[in-house]
């Protein structure tokens, strides 16, 4: 078919015209910066496994949970892969082509799936590089094995993306009913300035806030969580479990609720607002909701261990840091809140790594990166 | 003496990933005045207001709007101007009364706070107001655009293809506004395609051609250029053809 090839051929184009509108010197950022910490990365990993040879080679638990870990990235890169696939396919200016929903389904899932052998063929070069590391005993059938594992479920990913039928965003907005739902108290929250931003950032219809799916799993995984670790302080006199339960669940919180793409609009960007309080003001709400449930465990942490009540004090002071520097890296991925999430969280691993190396100074590395990250996104904010 | 520019560029050059889209742009415009930009596509109009409204960095030059340098404070340089954002820029899931009410917080003013009039009324949008704007046309957005870009009066108002899709009545409504808002004393960017407007509702125009000023008229020769019907837009096509043909 004539049109097999356009979705992919569209997403190089769209990636070719965004690297060329680069700046030079951000693009050696990314490069030189991004490739050296991921070699500093692979180097690392490399040299702990040479070292640790003897019981990796046999550690049969790890080898299976590193495959599950390839399994849940092909997973995951194909839902994020088959997403922007998918809106293209359906893009208005396609709209007129005599192109089927099935075949604009096949066109998004062949170029997710052209784009996503870059990541599967990766895992398999990590697979053959830690099975050479610990001279591991048949790893060409390891390295096969994490391949064919890799692309099955980068396919799952991209079929459980596409299973539905397409309807663009802007369209589930402007259907008739949609801010029909449960209508939660958002507005009072969201009216300060600059107003409804709240709503904006979280594309609440008319301000009303409508629990999806997604929504009700996170919101039941949490509470769950939450009434398990408070039985267990409880039970134990402890304070620990319910406040590293409320220190866990309200950074996931924030995490999932987080979204900073109203500080790339135009509409923000040509008005008199300063930084500070745009990015600020947009944190309020997942803040607001992240506090709520490190708070509503605080209580139990301190009736089960009254003594301990600095516990719950910097456990509080702790998510407000960690919710800080993730607001940084959402706002600087503006509207890729998944990479701002990968950002984030690479950067916690490689400081909690290097802090066990070479002592707490490491934090300032990290303080550093942070304050360089909010700047750049500062700038871009003002300056373009 | 003469009153101070609202808007003042200076050897202004801008572009992306270090290329200049647009470059020595020197242009004052001054209370009162309606400046129409035309050019093709391409040809840098969305660019240079782009730089003008703090999207993007000036590379060359400056940017200085009611005396503020936008390089040097950018809040306080955003603060004397609206623009009218492109119509898919509103944010889809306000409503209309939202997005006014957003943007009137953030300038600090009522949500009614207009220039000249009731907006909301002239624009003829008031049965849109309380639905999203994802179920907008194209023409009810870039009312609720206009109409929050006039919110608390900015002295330099910027409409980048702003009468896109308005219908007759509010397109002309649009058309006396504009010369209302230059009585008053605001000054007024007008980047549009619909060349006839502009001998009817500016006071000067500028050419744009690869990225540089290819031709100007200032009020006396927008008369001039326009004393018979058609005039004006043969003199633009003139000039379009002749860039054309030396881009081909």
């Amino acid at each position: 078919m004539r049109f097999d090839g356009l979705v992919l051929s569209l997403m190089w184009r769209e990636l070719r015209g965004s690297l060329a509108g680069m700046r030079k010197r951000d693009a050696a950022w990314i490069v030189l910066g991004g490739g050296g910490l991921l070699a500093y990365g692979l180097a690392i990993n490399v040299a702990w496994l040479v070292r640790n040879a003897d019981w990796v080679r046999d550690a049969h638990g790890a080898w299976l949970g590193a495959l599950a870990l390839v399994a849940a990235s092909g997973l995951l890169d194909g839902m994020l892969l088959a997403r922007p696939a998918q809106k293209r396919a359906h893009a208005r200016f396609l709209a007129a082509l005599p192109i089927s929903d099935d075949r604009r389904r096949a066109m998004a899932a062949s170029a997710a799936f052209a784009i996503g052998v870059a990541p599967a063929m990766l895992s398999a070069a990590l697979m053959l590089a830690a099975c050479l590391a610990v001279a591991k005993p048949a790893a060409a059938l390891w390295v096969v094995g994490t391949a064919l594992l890799s692309f099955g479920a980068l396919a799952a990913g991209v079929a459980l993306r596409l299973r539905r039928p397409y309807v663009a965003p802007e369209e589930r907005l402007a259907l008739p009913g949609s801010a029909a739902g449960i209508t939660l108290p958002v507005a009072p929250l969201d009216r300060s300035r600059p107003r409804w931003v709240g709503s904006w950032a979280w594309n609440l219809p008319a301000g009303r806030l409508t629990l999806s799916g997604r929504g009700v799993v996170l919101a039941l995984a949490l509470l769950a969580a939450g009434l398990l670790a408070t039985v267990a302080s409880l039970a134990r006199a402890s304070a620990a479990p319910a406040v590293i339960a409320g220190l866990v669940g309200g950074l996931i919180l924030f995490m999932a609720t987080a979204r900073y793409h109203p500080l790339v609009s135009p509409v923000l960007r040509t008005a008199p607002l300063r930084f500070g309080r745009a990015w600020l003001r947009i944190a309020k709400l997942p803040l607001a909701l992240s506090v709520a449930f490190f708070a509503v465990l605080a209580g139990p942490a301190v009736a089960a261990e009254p003594g301990a009540w600095t516990l719950p004090l910097s456990g509080g002071l702790g998510l407000l840091i960690l919710n800080s520097i993730y607001a940084v890296f959402a706002a600087f991925f503006a509207t890729a809140p998944v990479f701002a999430a990968i950002a984030f969280l690479l950067a916690l691993a490689l400081t909690a790594y290097e802090t066990l190396e070479y002592g707490r100074s490491v934090l300032l590395g990290l303080a550093a990166l942070v304050v360089f990250v909010f700047i750049r996104t500062r700038r871009r904010y003002l300056h373009g | 003496m003469a009153d101070a520019p609202i808007l003042a560029m200076r050897g202004l050059a801008a572009g992306y990933g270090g290329r200049p889209v647009v470059g020595g742009i020197d242009l004052t415009l001054h209370r009162g005045e309606v400046l129409g930009l035309l050019g093709a596509n391409g040809s840098g109009k969305s660019t240079l207001i782009r730089a003008i409204t703090g999207q993007l960095p000036a590379m060359a030059g400056s940017v200085t709007v009611g005396g503020v340098a936008m390089a040097a404070d950018p809040v306080a340089a955003k603060a004397k101007l609206g623009l009218a954002v492109d119509a898919p820029d509103v944010p889809a899931a306000l409503t209309g009364r939202q997005y006014l009410e957003l943007v009137a917080s953030i300038r600090g003013c009522a949500p009614d706070a207009w220039p000249a009039g009731d907006m909301v009324a002239l624009l003829q949008f008031r049965p849109w107001l309380d639905r999203p704007v994802a179920s907008y046309s194209l023409g009810t957005r870039m009312k609720v655009s206009i109409a929050a870009a006039l919110l608390g009066a900015p002295p330099l108002l910027i409409f980048d293809e702003a009468l896109n899709g308005l219908d007759p009545v509010v397109a002309f409504a649009m058309k006396q506004l504009l010369g209302t808002l230059a009585a008053a004393g605001h000054a007024i960017i007008l980047s549009t395609h619909v060349v006839e407007t502009v001998p009817v509702v500016c006071t000067r125009a500028l050419f744009l051609a690869d990225g540089r000023i290819a031709g100007a008229w200032d009020s006396a020769e927008l008369a001039a250029a326009s004393r018979a019907p058609g005039d004006f837009e043969r003199a633009v096509m003139a000039a379009l053809s002749l860039h054309g043909a030396r881009a081909a």
